[in-house]
């Protein structure tokens, strides 16, 4: 960092003009480097009463929305929706609009320590060159075999230079996780995609353009793949087109966020969603008068609707709904798939897509596009190969552990066993910004910038129909001293020398993202196109990404979906409690927002709980077994115990409790740390036929523990519940 | 005159009253009368400095300090929220109105329709009159967000050319109680002229000096009787509407808004009956402990007094049972879809005892006892159904206002208030309340001696046939 | 709906001569319930948030509050269409007449309700008397940074151009008038109308569904004017006759 050129001579340079305050501001290469200037040498766009934008990405979660931020005086003041990006088109969800309660958070890691031991709050601070060389010696002192990498979801760039790198000392490839994808299922879908199409992908839901939706526990609006994107579709689906409003059937065991926006919701026995899709399968065939495919020739319609819970009428119902939508579309997501028969679920919706025929129209399932920068969809890792990681650091063989991005202690089934794995782990290096339970537990944190301090990229897995790069640059200067993980990475290399840094001849983070996007210069189709390197990165930071105009949905073959045979059982469960244990991604505060006031603070859209873990339990169980509104209730599965507050919640099946996660932090902030409870630890980790935790397969019971604690709500119970409740 | 003469023989001679248990009718030497006031003003007793020194206590730590900090903390700290945001200091408020209106009720229409046994009691319900508004105020005080910006209520000319709103109630409210402070403050000092003069000529030193200020050199000339008796009158007319009109603004503060239960036009008359029964329920109880613990109390506070005091109440608590399902039921009638909640929240929610604790308290227990003279004319009896009165009329402004607010047409926000440091303060007002009136029993003359006097001078038993029939003689 | 424009130089007069109504229009069929519009409001307005008891006590202070309610029971429950409930910016406000001291005050040109923070002395007639139950009370110094550490870093996302309320201080949606007031300003600078669309409030501007409508309800060519004029639309509490300018249409079928 020895050529520094402030921001203000970037901009005499780029000749933007101080007085325009929507302007996009488009760093150039020459701005990489920023400097904190004093006040009283202010740079003039620094004016009172004058914003200066700035489009990036947020990196809430790994969806890759593009951002605008709005900053004044070097500070950054809210974050907005970039309206170019295809995947957000200028809109934000909750958890994007707090990101800046992330950036300017109180608890954020400062500075590179040390700890005095793992699990300790006591650290000492470290120099940045003694962080780096701890790095170097990191890598350089430990076989390649004994170094293993732990990444986020997000930041894509980060995780391609990781690889770079693991490539070129010969290390094992990174692994990549999160509590998202987990919950999402996605190599359960990518593997029913590949199972029924024959073409691997992530399946791509086109719920704007169908007419009728049916969802087996796809929680589309709150958390799943790409929400904005999705909520977009939504709109689309009910006031797109202004002749017919589209209907939306919901099945799952309780009333979710998205299952609140449906027509109907069918509460389905947890396990049997398959058979219910089967069942509907064989009565739209019929109905349609198609020969009975193989697929559906197994189903039971009877049998199916008692083992779901679901009368035959309202099977035919719906079966009659959906022959006769002219676009017709069935999401298979959320707990239908993290259930030990998912795979099959999964696979049974796509056959029943492939039975109306919408495999590859309008309104149908596609393939997502393909982002940019790579040869295919890469899924995060799932659990089986996340437990075949743990047993890897339990049996001692790795030295250095790296972890950038993820939350692993707080977010894997504690049944796992990460805590005692990493114990045999000689040495753990956290990249974390916030101190999380991982950082905790690791000898070294050496804090990365916040996303919106970051340069970087993310490469969007799907919600559009294009293909789309998504691209971050730093709207402020790094509020703290912390430092871009890459660089410190890069910076290692070059200190260790040799063919490691020849491979990663980078002078920093930035140069490397170019080098990665001078593939895209001659690249058809892009928003925009520029002669050479320079130019294409002003463009890209000015616009926040670079996509293509194209559509670029892959339109699969229906291949022989229809084919497949599917056995009818319902799915097995763990455990011997009366209950099946719904855990569900919190809708507002998912994994990590927890450290976010203005998230806690949000009111969940279903029960309104602020600031705490709930359970849901219907109101007759309560009746049952003597509960009331905030009792604490002690919850065991075979994996563990948690206890938390009951929320008598008038929309979920009795035989079902749920419980949300994104709390129950030991560490990560003030804002997070001893608040509720983590689902997490009443999980086992058995997985789904493709490999997937099976997340949703516990039977728990619960006891009553005579302690009460309030939850905090927004709505009034008054006026919600009871004998003055309101409708 | 017949007609008594007629009536008389219906009565045997012992069945017939002793006129001597009339006040008016038990005359004393006039210097006797002045002794006996001077002497319950001058005695003090270790018990009286240990509640004095309790008393105080409260003020500075429940009032003082616990004000302190609500200011400095903000309205965090009582139990106001969405959608409760006036609690029990607006409780504490009409409460306070309400007891202010015994001083006006007992004094100045006692006075007005010439009701002869009014004459020892008026100075102490006027004393309340003057504490009460003083309380009511503080009361709004504490209400207010920024209480430091109090004065912006104060129309005066500044220069930022900005005015208060007066549309709004609560500058009806502001001007009303100050209007009524000044009145009811004059209106107390008037009679006491001539009695703060009876004491300036019996005391010595500085203590002198100080009647003789108040007492404005007063010195019993015809002229000067005859002008107090004059503004007295005109002070006594005049205060009855000021009286029956600041209660009924404070009710317009609630019968103006827009939430069912309080916007009804009843609310104007129906508060003014509340706050009559409240404030004359308050009298038994002052009497009573004025009469059991100051000393020569028990001549000029008789039973007598009670049963004049007993009758009203039964009356006032009729019209107010009158005015109350009034209120309740014409609402119920008209069908609205949220009175209907609020009137099924009243009398069947969570709080919903406290609707059947007023019930009991303003209805049951005063229609129940009032009825039987030997019982009106029990002090202590009287000062627990004053208390008891006081404390259903308490519970009515908690239900009108923290409980009726509960209930709005958002049912998404209906939250359940729980006071906090209301409660602390509430007993800091009460406290102070009670410290004034210790104050004040030592300082002022509690009976209005010349007028006791004044009546006594009317009062002849005139003999008619072998029985002596009480008779008056107007004066003025 | 042509209109005379001063100069921008004549400043003194800009706001009087200011026209424009501005309206809002809820789409419930659409609106998720997913809480954007909350948290981009609480981050463009400076609203504090209260911490867990406050919160649970009914004193959170997010502008917009997202209701909904059931219908029926298991298993034949439906949840009502979300419903975001912010200042409806009322033509007949019943919080307006109500304040002793003006804090809380009708802006003719623009026909908003304007609540002035440095006027108000916190008697909450005002709260007490919105049907709607818009208004939220600063009930601590939530924003004050002695006594809430964290603030000292969190306080740097804090709008220059929204005021930070302290205790004892009412506050309520304002339409973002700051965003108003920035659009008005452009344009009179430019010497032209405010466009459609030209303002946009910090919900609308984050709902992920659109469900929001933003513009000039006096003009009826505008979107907000044509999406109001639907048979779905309804006002809240109509019956009240407060005249307010958020349009709500129906969600379900």
């Amino acid at each position: 960092m020895d050529k520094k050129i402030s921001r203000r001579d970037f901009l005499k340079v780029a000749g933007v003009g101080a007085a325009t305050t929507a302007v996009l501001t488009g760093c150039g290469p020459a701005s990489r480097y920023v400097t904190r200037q004093p006040y009283t040498k202010m740079p003039e766009y620094t004016y009172n009463g004058l914003s200066t934008y700035y489009a990036t990405t947020c990196r809430e979660c790994s969806a890759g929305c593009g951002l605008i931020v709005r900053t004044m005086q070097g500070r950054a003041l809210k974050a907005e929706g970039n309206q170019n990006n295809p995947v957000n088109l200028g809109k934000t969800c909750a958890r994007g609009q707090t990101t800046l309660e992330g950036l300017y958070n109180p608890d954020r890691v400062t500075d590179p320590i040390q700890r005095d031991s793992r699990g300790s709050t006591i650290a000492k601070k470290m120099d940045w060159n003694s962080a780096i060389q701890v790095v170097a010696d990191a890598l350089s002192k430990n076989k390649p075999d004994e170094i293993a990498f732990l990444m986020g979801l997000a930041p894509d760039h980060l995780f391609d230079l990781v690889t770079d790198l693991t490539k070129a000392i010969g290390a094992a490839a990174p692994i990549r996780f999160g509590a998202l994808g987990m919950f999402e299922a996605r190599a359960t879908l990518v593997q029913a995609a590949s199972d029924m199409f024959g073409q691997e992908g992530l399946p791509f839901f086109d719920i704007g353009n169908a007419d009728l939706v049916f969802s087996f526990g796809a929680n589309f609006l709150e958390t799943w793949l790409s929400p904005v994107a999705q909520t977009r579709g939504y709109s689309q689906l009910r006031r797109g087109n202004p002749n017919r409003r589209g209907y939306f059937v919901q099945f799952e065991p309780r009333i979710s966020q998205t299952g609140a926006k449906a027509d109907e919701w069918i509460p389905v026995k947890p396990g049997t969603e398959a058979l219910v899709v089967l069942a509907i399968g064989r009565l739209v065939a019929e109905a349609n008068n198609i020969t009975l495919p193989t697929a559906f020739s197994n189903a039971d319609v009877n049998a199916a609707a008692a083992a779901a819970d679901v009368s035959v009428d309202t099977l035919k119902h719906l079966a009659s709904l959906f022959a006769s939508a002219r676009r017709p579309l069935a999401i298979p997501g959320g707990a239908a798939l993290g259930e030990s028969n998912g795979l099959q679920t999964a696979d049974a919706v796509l056959a029943l897509n492939a039975l109306v025929g919408n495999i590859g129209k309008d309104g149908g399932v596609f393939l997502s596009p393909v982002a940019p920068l790579t040869d295919a969809y890469h899924r995060p890792a799932n659990l089986k190969e996340m437990s075949d990681f743990v047993d890897l650091l339990k049996s001692g063989k790795i030295k250095v552990l790296f972890v950038h991005g993820v939350n692993p202690v707080f977010e894997l089934p504690k049944s796992l066993g990460l805590e005692d794995a990493m114990s045999k782990v000689l040495q753990i290096i956290s990249f974390s910004s916030f101190p999380d339970e991982t950082a905790l537990q690791s000898d070294y944190v050496f804090p990365d910038h916040h996303g919106l301090e970051s340069w970087g990229y993310q490469k969007v897995a799907t919600g559009t129909s294009s293909s789309v790069l998504s691209g971050a640059q730093p709207v402020i200067v790094p509020f703290f001293n912390t430092k871009a993980t890459a660089d410190v990475l890069l910076a290692a290399a070059q200190k260790i020398g040799g063919t490691l840094a020849s491979t990663l001849k980078f002078t920093d983070e930035l140069a490397y993202i170019q080098s990665k996007l001078s593939t895209l210069i001659s690249e058809p189709d892009g928003f925009f196109s520029a002669p050479e390197i320079n130019t294409f990165t002003a463009s890209f930071q000015q616009y926040g990404g670079w996509w293509k105009t194209t559509d670029n949905r892959v339109a699969p073959s229906a291949g022989d979906a229809l084919n497949k045979t599917f056995n009818t059982s319902a799915a097995q469960f763990n455990g011997d409690g009366d209950y099946f244990f719904l855990p569900f991604v919190a809708p507002v505060m998912a994994e990590a927002g927890a450290n976010k006031p203005h998230l806690q603070e949000t009111a969940d859209p279903t029960t309104t709980v602020m600031w705490n873990t709930w359970v849901e339990i219907n109101p007759d169980t309560a009746k049952q077994l003597g509960i009331q509104d905030d009792d604490v209730v002690s919850i065991t599965s075979s994996a563990g115990t948690v206890e938390a507050s009951v929320y008598v919640y008038p929309a979920i099946r009795p035989d079902t409790i749920a419980m949300p996660f994104g709390q129950g932090h030991a560490a990560y902030g003030q804002f997070a740390q001893g608040r509720g409870a983590n689902p997490a630890d009443l999980l086992s980790n058995s997985t789904n036929e493709a490999g997937d935790l099976a997340f949703a397969s516990m039977k728990v019971s619960v006891k009553k523990t005579g302690k009460k604690r309030q939850l905090s709500r927004l709505e009034g119970v008054l006026g919600v519940y009871g004998k003055f409740g309101q409708q | 005159m017949s007609a008594i003469a007629k009536a008389l023989p219906n009565l045997r001679p012992e069945e017939m009253e002793d006129p001597k248990e009339h006040l008016m009718h038990d005359p004393l030497p006039r210097g006797e009368m002045n002794r006996m006031v001077l002497e319950s003003m001058h005695t003090t007793t270790w018990k009286y400095w240990t509640v004095v020194t309790i008393l105080a206590f409260l003020v500075v730590t429940c009032l003082g300090y616990a004000w302190y900090y609500l200011i400095m903390q903000g309205l965090g700290v009582s139990g106001d929220n969405r959608p409760v945001y006036w609690g029990v200091f607006l409780v504490n408020f009409v409460y306070w109105i309400g007891i202010s209106h015994s001083g006006t009720l007992t004094s100045a229409i006692l006075r007005v329709l010439k009701i002869e046994s009014r004459r020892p009691f008026t100075r102490v319900a006027e004393l309340m009159t003057a504490f009460a508004i003083v309380n009511a105020g503080l009361s709004i005080f504490m209400h207010m967000g920024r209480v430091w910006l109090a004065y912006w209520l104060i129309p005066y000319p500044n220069e930022r050319g900005i005015w208060p709103d007066f549309h709004s109630p609560l500058m009806w409210d502001f001007m009303a109680i100050t209007t009524y402070l000044i009145c009811s403050s004059l209106y107390l000092y008037l009679p006491l002229i001539p009695d703060l003069a009876m004491v300036r000529d019996r005391s010595k030193g500085w203590v002198k000096t100080f009647y003789k200020i108040f007492a404005i050199g007063f010195r019993g000339t015809e002229g000067e009787w005859k002008n107090l008796h004059l503004a007295m009158n005109i002070f006594a007319f005049a205060i009855i509407p000021v009286a029956f009109s600041v209660h009924t603004i404070v009710a317009w503060d609630f019968a103006m808004a827009t939430r069912p239960g309080w916007s009804s036009s009843v609310l104007g008359p129906y508060f003014v009956a509340g706050a009559l029964l409240s404030g004359v329920a308050a009298v038994p109880i002052v009497l009573f402990f004025v009469r059991s613990t100051m000393k020569n109390m028990k001549y000029f506070l008789r039973p007598e007094h009670f049963d004049t005091v007993g009758k009203m109440l039964l009356i006032i608590s009729m019209g107010w049972a009158y005015f109350y399902f009034n209120d309740y039921i014409v609402p119920w009638y008209a069908g609205d879809k949220w009175e209907k909640i609020l009137t099924l929240f009243i009398e069947a929610g969570p709080q919903a005892w406290l609707w059947y604790l007023m019930l009991f308290c303003n209805i049951v227990v005063p229609w129940s006892v009032l009825w039987r003279k030997k019982w009106r004319q029990t002090p202590w009896l009287m000062a627990i159904v004053g208390i008891l009165i006081n404390v259903g009329m308490y519970t009515e402004r908690y239900i009108i206002v923290p409980e009726m607010s509960t209930i709005n047409r958002m049912p998404f926000t209906w939250h359940i208030y729980i006071p906090r440091v209301e409660v602390i303060l509430t007993i800091g007002t009460f406290a102070l309340f009670l410290l004034l009136y210790f104050a004040a029993s030592r300082i002022l003359p509690l009976i209005p001696n010349w007028e006791v006097q004044e009546g006594q001078e009317g009062h002849i038993l005139r003999k008619i046939g072998k029985a002596k029939i009480p008779t008056i003689s107007q004066i003025d | 709906m042509p209109k005379e424009l001063k100069s921008p130089t004549s400043s003194a007069n800009t706001a009087q001569d200011v026209q424009g109504i501005w309206g809002m229009v809820v789409d419930q069929d659409l609106c998720t319930g997913c809480q954007a519009c909350v948290a981009a409001c609480s981050m463009e307005n400076n609203v504090p948030f209260v911490g867990e008891v406050d919160a649970g006590y009914g004193r959170s202070m997010q502008w917009i509050r997202i209701e909904r309610f059931w219908q029926g029971s298991y298993p034949n429950i439906k949840a009502t269409p979300y419903q975001p409930v912010m200042c409806q910016n009322c033509h007949n406000a019943p919080c307006e007449p109500v304040c002793p001291v003006y804090a809380s005050v009708h802006s003719l040109s623009e026909d908003l309700n304007l609540q002035v923070y440095n006027r108000c002395v916190g008697t909450r007639y005002c709260a007490n008397n919105c049907p709607y139950e818009a208004r939220v009370f600063n009930w601590r110094d939530y924003m004050d940074p002695r006594q809430r550490p964290e603030l000292v870093t969190l306080a740097n996302h804090f709008n220059p151009d929204v005021t930070v309320r302290r205790r004892g201080v009412m506050e309520k949606c304002t339409f973002c008038i700051q965003r108003i007031r920035h659009a008005e300003d452009t344009a009179a600078s430019e010497n032209r109308d405010i466009r459609d669309g030209e303002v946009v409030p910090a919900c609308a501007q984050a709902c992920p569904a659109s469900a929001i409508t933003f513009g000039r309800i006096d003009d009826p060519t505008t979107k907000v004017s044509q999406a109001a004029d639907t048979s779905r639309g309804s006002h809240l509490l109509e019956e009240l006759g407060t005249i307010p300018h958020v349009t709500y249409l129906a969600g379900g079928a």
